[in-house]
């Protein structure tokens, strides 16, 4: 008897109630006071209490009872290791002696047996166990009634269970199967197992289940998605016997297969995206996820699929599938935070190795022996580091300078996929045309050099000269002072306002000019040297805009603006271009950081030729209004004349024009051509072209996958007290346990021998384990309740026999899942009604004997899954790197460098499943951690199943499922156009739960799109907020607004996230 | 039938906490039961009802706070001593470093006369309501793991937190709102979401984050177009659909879900207007300096007050920002003046409220910072340390203007009465009226617990 399993929900509420208050029917009035959430409660814990008397007329027997009872809470005082007071207590015989102070059981009388007494003691000091919790209600009752009802042991009085081990640590026994067991439709061993017991509980199984609701069921747990309308119609009207196993055997051979089965086993490998700790960076190791789902897709035998994860890379001549199969145990976490450890960094990760080894494939709780011998199973501290000891021989995982650390560690580069290797070819053509294109435009243009050479040579004969300006004239609107240097520059001084525009007045002889140039220019007096003012160690400036206006000396009215084009610098600071100080936009201009400290030169050409035979008066403006000061400190103008068409050229460049031809040097040819062509805008564009194909073509790398690779000479492992890493003790060397199966001879003593010994078909655990846990997944809770604990603590089987008969099945039948699976849902057990009665629950609440099928809420992932199926959004590619869906901003905002950031996906790659979905450990994708989906730090074996109202309120309000409301509602419109509304809601209403809709629910549904049909026909705004469209008219609008409210509510029954 | 008659006497007497395998134990379900019934189940009187658990991400100075040391004073500028150095690791400093006093003048508060620095002038101004813990430390000098043992008392991922064990035990007093519910200002820490997490407890008992910006909860907003009215049909269409489904499969799961889609409609009326400080008296938003609308400090700790009122059993703050390896005597100020009002104002306004006495106020850190100059001396900071920092608690069952423990000279390691995680994990469980030797989930064939085989209560602690 224990305490009635209570299924988590949130909030805890308090109060007090009768039950009777639970009303079948709920009217929900937002503003009436509903009755309270912790009615649920009381209504299960009065269930809980029924179990108790349910079963009181059956008397308790001591094996299969009252033992496992003292084995989890007595025998570590009072068994093999130790006898207080020489009572032991895990065995008949020990039983019966009594200890130190006589007879501790008196059949018939729990008030006279010392057993029972200690139990209830008030006395700290006598009441058992000792300085412990005591016993559950339900133990200690259970306990009570076994020794009121005589002690019955069906176990011969003689038969030495001490000498008894763990039943899990016994291999699997084919029993004969059960007389009787026969009741209803048992189609199978499995059944007449369940059926059996049903007998001996006196339960009834119940009737099969409709085809629909059964449908649904098998697709749901064997690919995660539900039924097509197709699919459903073709089942409930084939007369074929065996129609349902065609179905299974369908669903069994589809690649969803293996997707639905891989989320369960990346739970165990502790897969994720992400290092976890501090930054939280990524690591590339999604073709191991890949390399599951087609593994469980070809249902590779279980022990094949064991060996190649743990020592796939010691398999002679390994294949890269062999290989990067290894990801398993690179899936630990990593912390790269400045100044760790790589040593203790890579111990957690070999314990984590352990420790996950162990619950995966034995169902162990080895990991309590990591600081001391294990105090209830049979493993010894020494033991623990013997398997420490197979992990012990792979590289440090972390590198670092002492302050930056990385993940780093043995990664395997793969072969291009064949999409890849098409597009890098592809690539590879389209350079190689690239290439051949500059060849021949190449050639073109050197067959000319020599006329443009001697263009070249006769504009020389014009080229430009620079003639300084004598100033006139400067102000500084700022009210800076200034000195008129020698050389004409100016130098300002004086006060250093924030911004400032200087006007300089210059008159000037000259005629033709084509230019101007402004010299900013150091000076000792300006801070840093200048030439800007702004900061002794930044003396930049920034000249927003430099104009220039011409007048005749005689007739000053006449003045004109210059207009300025072709903006040079000798350098310009990154986003200040010189252009800035010319385009008559004040928000650009010129500045020169982190050149300071050095003098720099603009050069402008005018568009006219300025210049007036009888002098020319020039106003210079430069506007400078960046603020704190950053203004030019010392400047010099120049004027100029000539042709500036060779203006550009550099300075090499005219000397080697200037040279004779006859002794240029190749080199300077050479220069002289790359100039050239450099001048071309074609082949620039054609060489533009080029790079970015070569960029394209870089991008195809080859993907890595983290693996396991053995270092050439081996660690030596010792035991670490304590688990400290940095207090070892005995040395020890790779062993197995002694309390399960010997290592076969031959095996070698590394992980290759250890992933044989647990793939090995003598191992009694690793195929119970496996069946269990699939049971589970399939009925909600195993035959082996604690999935992760088969020891001494964990929960006894409620069906030995028939985990046996399985264990055996799986192993025998060459380690097929797909064969277990067939097994379990073609039974007439796994095809009952899920009906719970109220009979039924009182008397089996958690549906442990399974007079019932399950229902329990579907997973996170297959929630979303499932959705957009429906919604006929979901996109069936496989594989490839994580895909990012819509998720709230703000997210992803965690301590630590380059932290990746969330792009969600584009196109098809949004609604994939949720298998596919990046997995970052310090923040899953939200509403997956609603549903209960684990962070993967660590290796999670059963997940939580919650009813919370944020589960509600992601389905109800998540913009991810608003969109896959919207979706649905099109599909229904779109799919269901000419038909009666009835009809419409019923398609709509099959999409999402495969049954036919009853009269009551098409009513509801009815009465919902008719009031909010009518609702945006007289508010046709909302509906374009809702729908996020326009384009369509206010009735369509209305119409499509209508069914998105009926998507809505479908997508949120508890019907369609509960497989039932 | 005497004797069941005993034992069920004898356990209702001896109400304990213990998971079964199934999943729930026994002062769990208790918490769901009359708050009268429910003291009675504990394992003994609580001092506190409630928790608010101030994080300070990133470890802020316990020297330039908390802990003034003369003598480092004294030696401020001179090569550590070499024996500190023997075996230690840090996690930026390297060769031999010297040693760092602090800037900040120390002046003794209250009637108590406790010592705190000039950086926190109002949280002075209540020095008689808080006991300072100078010698806690830790096992970890990174900020990830350190931060996870903080919070779940080991160093690696995979347990619960606190918060989590707390709203397990206890649950929540407001039907209406989550029992653990945490609020951040700047980034999260490296630890990430598993500061809040549940660990291998049922997914229920983790924090919820009630956000400043964008929804509040996540999820709470209608999507664009749909109004209250439209959401309440909606969420009585989904329960009336889910009624013919309860009426014909009869499975009670369905019966929550239905009370649940009722709650998360509440809620999305309920959380706005909790989360809505726009509408507490100006003398009160001046008290804290709250900032409405905007992401701060000061909102949150109004917010853990109007949690609190309203039953939340356990409000952890998050603020980052505090990992001061350069520049100590420029970044600590300026957090100092982010959160010091707030924290005063929260004991104050809780005080006057009547919610003090049966309100733990916590405030605590990862670990704290060397008495060693990391960085040049034109900008001096510190490296995390894990030998020895401050923490304080105030309100439920604290006995106020106290410390406890001192460190060496320097400040460096506890020169008496060394603090443990556990120890205060202990502490806190304590006051709340659990034993935390008693407060235990089973998991992988072992009874853990938040203290995992130690802990002490520190009971010179207790009024």
């Amino acid at each position: 008897m224990k305490v009635a399993e209570l299924r988590m929900r949130w909030p805890a509420g308090h109060g007090g109630c009768p039950v009777s208050n639970v009303q079948p029917m709920h009217s929900f009035a937002p503003h009436s006071f509903a009755p309270p959430s912790w009615v649920i409660f009381l209504l299960v814990l009065a269930c809980c209490v029924d179990v108790t008397t349910a079963h009181a007329d059956k008397p308790p027997e001591f094996v299969r009872d009252v033992l496992p009872v003292l084995q989890a809470r007595c025998v570590k005082c009072h068994g093999p290791q130790e006898q207080r007071g020489r009572l032991r207590l895990d065995s008949w015989p020990g039983l019966l002696r009594g200890g130190i102070t006589g007879a501790v059981l008196t059949p018939g009388r729990s008030d006279l047996s010392a057993l029972f007494g200690r139990l209830v003691s008030d006395d700290h000091a006598t009441r058992m166990p000792f300085d412990e919790s005591p016993l559950s209600a339900d133990q200690i009752t259970l306990i009570g009634r076994w020794i009121d009802q005589g002690a019955v042991s069906t176990v011969a009085l003689t038969a030495p269970l001490e000498t008894q081990p763990h039943w899990a640590y016994v291999a699997p026994v084919q029993a004969p199967l059960p007389a009787g067991g026969t009741q209803g439709d048992a189609r199978s061993p499995l059944d007449s197992w369940i059926r059996h017991r049903l007998d001996t509980e006196r339960l009834v199984a119940a009737p099969a289940a409709m085809p629909a609701r059964v449908l649904r069921r098998v697709f749901l747990d064997l690919t995660g998605l539900p039924p097509s309308i197709a699919e459903t119609d073709a089942f409930r009207l084939s007369w074929q016997p065996d129609a349902f196993e065609r179905v299974v055997d369908r669903l069994l051979a589809s690649p969803r297969y293996g997707e639905k089965w891989a989320r369960s086993w990346l739970d165990l490998a502790r897969y994720a995206d992400s290092n976890g700790y501090q930054a939280d960076q990524f690591r590339s190791v999604w073709p191991y996820r890949d390399w599951v789902i087609d593994a469980l897709n070809a249902d590779m035998p279980f022990d094949q699929f064991t060996v190649e994860q743990i020592a796939g890379d010691l398999l002679p001549a390994p294949t890269i599938e062999q290989q990067l199969a290894t990801g398993f145990h690179r899936l630990t976490t990593c912390n790269v935070e400045a100044g760790v450890d790589p040593e203790e960094n890579r111990v957690n990760q070999i314990i984590d190795r352990v420790n996950t080894t162990a619950t995966v494939w034995l169902g162990s709780t080895i990991a309590c022996s990591q600081c001391h011998d294990h105090k209830y199973d049979p493993f010894s501290q020494r033991e623990y580091y013997q398997l420490f000891a197979y992990f012990n021989n792979t590289p440090l995982e972390v590198k670092g300078d002492g302050i930056q650390f990385d993940f780093v560690g043995p990664k395997l580069s793969l072969p291009l996929s064949s999409q890849n290797a098409a597009r890098r070819s592809n690539y590879q053509d389209q350079l190689e045309q690239s290439q051949q294109r500059i060849k021949i435009r190449r050639r073109e243009l050197l067959a000319d050099i020599q006329s443009w050479e001697t263009r070249q040579i006769k504009r020389l004969a014009m080229r430009p000269q620079f003639h300084p300006l004598h100033v006139e004239s400067f102000t500084s609107q700022g009210g800076a002072s200034h000195t008129l240097l020698a050389d004409g520059s100016v130098l300002v001084g004086g006060t250093r306002p924030p911004v400032d525009v200087y006007t300089v007045t210059v008159r000037t002889e000259l005629t033709g000019i084509r230019g101007f140039r402004l010299a900013a220019l150091t000076d000792a007096s300006l801070p840093g040297k200048g030439p800007g003012r702004h900061h002794p160690e930044r003396p930049n400036f920034v000249l927003h805009e430099f104009t220039i206006s011409a007048a005749a000396c005689r007739d000053q009215a006449t003045a004109q603006s210059v207009v300025l084009h072709s903006a040079q610098a000798d350098f310009s600071q990154a986003n200040f271009p010189v252009a800035g100080a010319i385009d008559g936009n004040p928000k650009t201009g010129w500045a020169i950081a982190p050149q300071f400290g050095k003098s720099h030169r603009a050069t402008f050409l005018t568009r006219e030729v300025v210049g007036n035979t009888q002098g020319t008066l020039l106003t210079f403006v430069m506007d400078q209004h960046h603020g704190a000061s950053r203004t030019i400190g010392r400047f010099q103008l120049s004027a100029m004349t000539g042709d500036p068409a060779t203006l550009h050229l550099p300075a090499e460049i005219i000397t080697v024009l200037s040279g004779d031809r006859q002794t240029r040097t190749k080199m300077q040819q050479e220069q002289l051509e790359q100039y050239y062509l450099s001048e071309d805008a074609m082949l620039t564009k054609l060489k533009q072209r080029r790079s970015s194909i070569q960029q394209q073509l870089d991008k195809i790398q080859a993907d890595s996958t983290l693996v396991m690779v053995e270092q050439e000479t081996p660690r030596r492992t010792h035991i670490l007290r304590r688990g400290n890493f940095l207090d070892p003790g005995a040395e020890v060397t790779a062993g197995t346990p002694r309390a399960l199966h010997p290592m076969g001879s031959g095996l070698p003593a590394n992980r290759l021998g250890l992933a044989r010994w647990l793939a090995s078909p003598e191992n009694p655990l690793t195929a119970r384990v496996t069946v269990n846990r699939w049971w589970a997944e399939i009925f909600g809770r195993g035959l082996v309740e604690t999935s992760e604990d088969f020891g001494s603590q964990g929960e006894a089987p409620t069906h030995p026999e028939l985990l046996d008969l399985l264990a055996r099945e799986f192993v025998l039948g060459g380690w097929s899942a797909k064969r277990i699976h067939r097994r379990i849902v073609t039974s007439a057990t796994y095809r009952q009604q899920s009906r719970v009665s109220v009979e039924l629950l009182q008397r089996d609440p958690r549906n442990v004997w399974l007079a019932r099928a399950p229902r329990f809420r579907l997973p996170a992932e297959l929630i979303r899954d499932q959705a957009l199926s429906i919604a006929g959004l979901l996109a069936n590619n496989m594989g490839g790197p994580a895909v990012y869906p819509l998720q709230p901003d703000g997210i992803w905002r965690h301590v630590g460098r380059n932290a990746p950031k969330y792009n969600t996906s584009r196109g098809a790659d949004r609604f994939r499943r949720g298998v596919y979905v990046v997995w970052r450990r310090s923040a899953p994708y939200p509403s997956f951690t609603s549903f209960d989906a684990p962070d993967r730090t660590s290796c999670t074996v059963r997940r939580s199943v919650t009813n919370t109202p944020l589960q509600a309120l992601t389905l109800l309000n998540d913009p991810a499922y608003a969109e896959i409301a919207l979706a649905l509602a099109k599909r229904i419109v779109r799919e269901a156009a000419s038909v009666s509304l009835e009809k419409q809601l019923e398609y709509g209403f099959r999409l999402c739960l495969t049954r036919l809709p009853e009269p009551r629910e098409v009513a509801y549904l009815v009465e919902l799109f008719q009031t909010q049909r009518q609702r945006f026909i007289t508010e046709p705004g909302r509906a374009r907020d809702l729908l996020g469209s326009r384009d369509l008219s206010p009735a369509a609008a209305a119409e499509l607004a209508g069914w998105f409210y009926v998507a809505n509510v479908l997508l949120n029954l508890d019907e369609l996230i509960t497989k039932g | 039938m005497d004797a069941m008659h005993t034992i069920q006497n004898n356990l209702a007497r001896r109400a304990f906490l213990r998971h079964t395998s199934a999943g729930i134990g026994s002062v769990a379900l208790a918490s769901l039961l009359a708050e009268t019934a429910q003291s009675q189940l504990l394992h003994h009187a609580p001092r506190a009802k409630r928790v608010i658990f101030l994080h300070m991400v990133g470890a802020p100075s316990h020297l330039d706070l908390f802990d003034y040391k003369r003598q480092l004073q004294q030696l401020n500028g001179q090569l550590c001593p070499p024996s500190l150095l023997e075996g230690a690791r840090f996690a930026f400093l390297r060769g031999h470093p010297r040693l760092l006093g602090t800037r900040y003048r120390f002046h003794r508060h209250g009637e108590s006369g406790l010592e705190m620095s000039e950086l926190l002038p109002h949280l002075s101004a209540v020095a008689d309501e808080i006991a300072v813990i100078k010698t806690m430390r830790t096992e970890h000098f990174n900020h990830a793991p350190a931060q996870l043992f903080l919070h779940t008392g080991f160093g690696r991922f995979g347990r619960p937190t606190m918060g989590s064990w707390v709203n397990y035990g206890l649950g929540s007093e407001n039907r209406d709102l989550p029992g653990f519910v945490v609020l951040i200002t700047g980034l999260v820490g490296g630890a990430g979401n598993s500061m809040w997490g549940s660990g291998f407890l049922p997914t229920l008992h983790q924090g919820i984050e009630f956000r400043s910006q964008g929804d509040p909860v996540l999820f709470l907003s209608n999507p664009a177009g749909v109004s209250r009215s439209d959401r309440h049909q909606v969420v009585e269409s989904i329960n009336r659909l889910n009624a013919i489904q309860l009426e014909e499969l009869g499975d009670p799961e369905i019966e929550t879900r239905i009370r649940q889609y009722e709650l998360a409609y509440r809620m999305q009326s309920s959380v706005p207007e909790l989360m809505d400080i726009s509408r507490e008296p100006e003398h009160i938003q001046a008290m804290y300096g709250t900032r409405p609308g905007q992401v701060s400090f000061a909102n949150n700790c109004l917010l853990a007050r109007r949690l609190v009122e309203r039953g939340v059993r356990f409000v952890q703050l998050c603020d980052q920002g505090w990992d001061h390896h350069g520049s100590v005597f420029e970044s600590l100020p300026k957090k100092c003046k982010q959160v010091d009002q707030p924290i005063a104002a929260l004991i104050q306004d809780l005080k006057q409220r009547g919610l003090l006495d049966e309100t733990l106020v916590v405030w605590g850190t990862e670990f704290g910072r060397t008495p060693l100059l990391q960085s040049d001396r034109s900008r001096p900071g510190r490296d995390h340390h894990k030998e020895a920092y401050s923490v304080w608690m105030a309100g439920g069952g604290i006995k106020g203007g106290v410390t406890f423990g001192e460190t060496d000279p320097l400040g460096y390691f506890p020169a008496d009465n060394p603090v443990d995680v556990h120890d205060w994990h202990a502490t806190i469980l304590h006051l709340l009226g659990v034993d935390h030797e008693q407060l235990t989930y089973k998991y992988q064939g072992r009874q853990f617990r938040l203290t995992d085989v130690s802990g002490n209560v520190l009971s010179p602690l207790l009024a």
